[in-house]
């Protein structure tokens, strides 16, 4: 243990919680964003981030009305933290709903495995969503042309013929990554590559290679930009 | 025959995706394809009929061969449908979620080519029935999903907000708002400085212009 090691102990614990949830939701966010694959649901976050909204928000409508200068000012810096706020969750959301609808199969099979585990991948609105979706989607189908299809051509999610129906996002397109804590030595599948990650280290990795290791799929050990 | 028609719709999905508006749903070519796909099948069942499920490929490496190619094509066709269909709802879903009220703005359009009276039919509906009815429903979730985030507004801008205040300028008579400080009455070409929350909803629709 170094020095450094020390600052950011310190410097972790004297940050207060909201500043924390900021940080960390400003992580997934972009995270979300630039991962291939749909990262797991942070329920714990997002329920004190949106507790918080909803706090600040009546706040907001408690003291619109006076019309002192001083709340006034105050509450004009509240509202504009507050859309702030809202876009983040709103871009969040976005951005998971972009990846339901694109690998809509593949996402429910990886949810319904993650269940048991601690964090599932889906939130429960998430994955309603995700059903009745793909439940339209199918009926649409099935009224526009797959219907009068022989029996046998009727399912979406075959696998026979050579191609699997079910599409899945590409796994090892390259992420932008930086090292929070070291990592040690990664290895990428399929190339004889091999390097050491430090911390405060910036690579551009496989998505597959790092995935382990990153904030929300992993050890948190490495952060996606 | 042989795919030939599930390829021109490939590519009239493919043109779809750079336009901004969707063109008229090909009712005659997927007609058409489910057509061949079902003859297709019957060719297959017709050649297989013979052989009472005994069916050696290796024994007749010629039937064999017939038998692939009508299987490929009837997966090619299929793959190609739905490629199609895909394109068309993805293009649907996100009108959805720009709050563009696609069945309203496309009975306007029919409208509007009836008054041109060019031998133009009625319903010149660029959606299909089956598309219609999809729209209403995703519609539907899409509002139920939305209605457990009140306090994010989903559709709401994707910029990241930079001004709680903007100005805007009025394009249409839009009424009279209620806002936080007081109601406003947008009238045609007057100019405000309002919360950009209240007023999104409108300059989505077109009734108010944001200046910069």
């Amino acid at each position: 243990m170094d020095i450094d090691d020390l600052l950011a102990e310190v410097a972790v614990d004297s940050t207060p919680q909201e500043t924390r949830d900021l940080q960390e939701l400003t992580r997934c966010w972009v995270a979300e964003r630039v991962a291939p694959e749909i990262l797991p649901w942070p329920k714990d976050l997002m329920d004190s981030v949106l507790e918080r909204i909803q706090r600040q928000i009546e706040l907001v409508e408690d003291q619109t009305g006076n019309m002192e200068p001083k709340t006034n000012f105050k509450l004009i810096i509240i509202q504009t933290e507050l859309e702030r706020f809202k876009f983040l969750v709103r871009s969040f959301l976005r951005a998971r709903i972009k990846k339901i609808d694109a690998h809509p199969l593949h996402i429910k099979t990886q949810h319904a495995a993650s269940l048991d585990t601690l964090y599932p991948l889906l939130s429960s609105t998430e994955h309603q969503y995700l059903t009745s979706h793909q439940s339209l989607l199918s009926s649409h189908y099935s009224s526009s042309f797959l219907g009068q299809f022989p029996a046998s051509l009727q399912r979406l999610d075959d696998t026979t013929g050579g191609i699997s129906m079910v599409d899945k996002p590409e796994e090892d397109k390259a992420v932008f990554v930086r090292a929070l804590r070291d990592v040690g030595e990664v290895f990428v599948e399929g190339t004889d590559r091999k390097f050491e990650i430090k911390r405060g280290d910036v690579w551009v990795v496989r998505w597959s290679a790092i995935r382990q290791w990153a904030v929300g799929t992993g050890t948190g050990d490495v952060e996606l930009i | 025959m042989y795919g030939e028609a599930a390829n021109k719709l490939v590519q009239n999905a493919k043109r779809t995706q750079a336009l901004p508006h969707l063109p008229p749903y090909a009712s005659e070519l997927v007609r058409s394809i489910t057509r061949e796909v079902r003859d297709l099948d019957k060719d297959v069942s017709n050649i297989l009929a013979p052989y009472s499920g005994a069916f050696n490929p290796s024994a007749a490496p010629e039937t064999a061969c017939a038998l692939l190619v009508n299987h490929l094509c009837m997966r090619r066709n299929k793959r190609c449908l739905l490629a199609y269909h895909r394109v068309r709802s993805d293009k649907l879903e996100g009108y959805c979620w720009e709050g563009v009220d696609v069945l309203e703005s496309q009975n306007v359009q029919g409208g509007r080519a009836g008054a041109g009276g060019e031998g133009a039919k009625k319903d010149e509906s660029s959606l299909s029935p089956e598309e219609e009815e999809y729209v209403r429903q995703y519609s539907d979730l899409l509002a139920a999903y939305k209605g457990q985030w009140t306090d994010i507004d989903l559709t709401g801008s994707l910029e990241p907000p930079r001004d709680l205040f903007i100005d805007v300028r009025v394009l249409k008579d839009a009424g009279e708002i209620q806002t936080e400080y007081g109601s406003i009455t947008l009238t045609k070409n007057s100019q405000f400085y309002v919360r950009h929350g209240d007023v999104e909803r409108l300059i989505a629709q077109g009734y108010l212009q944001r200046l910069s």
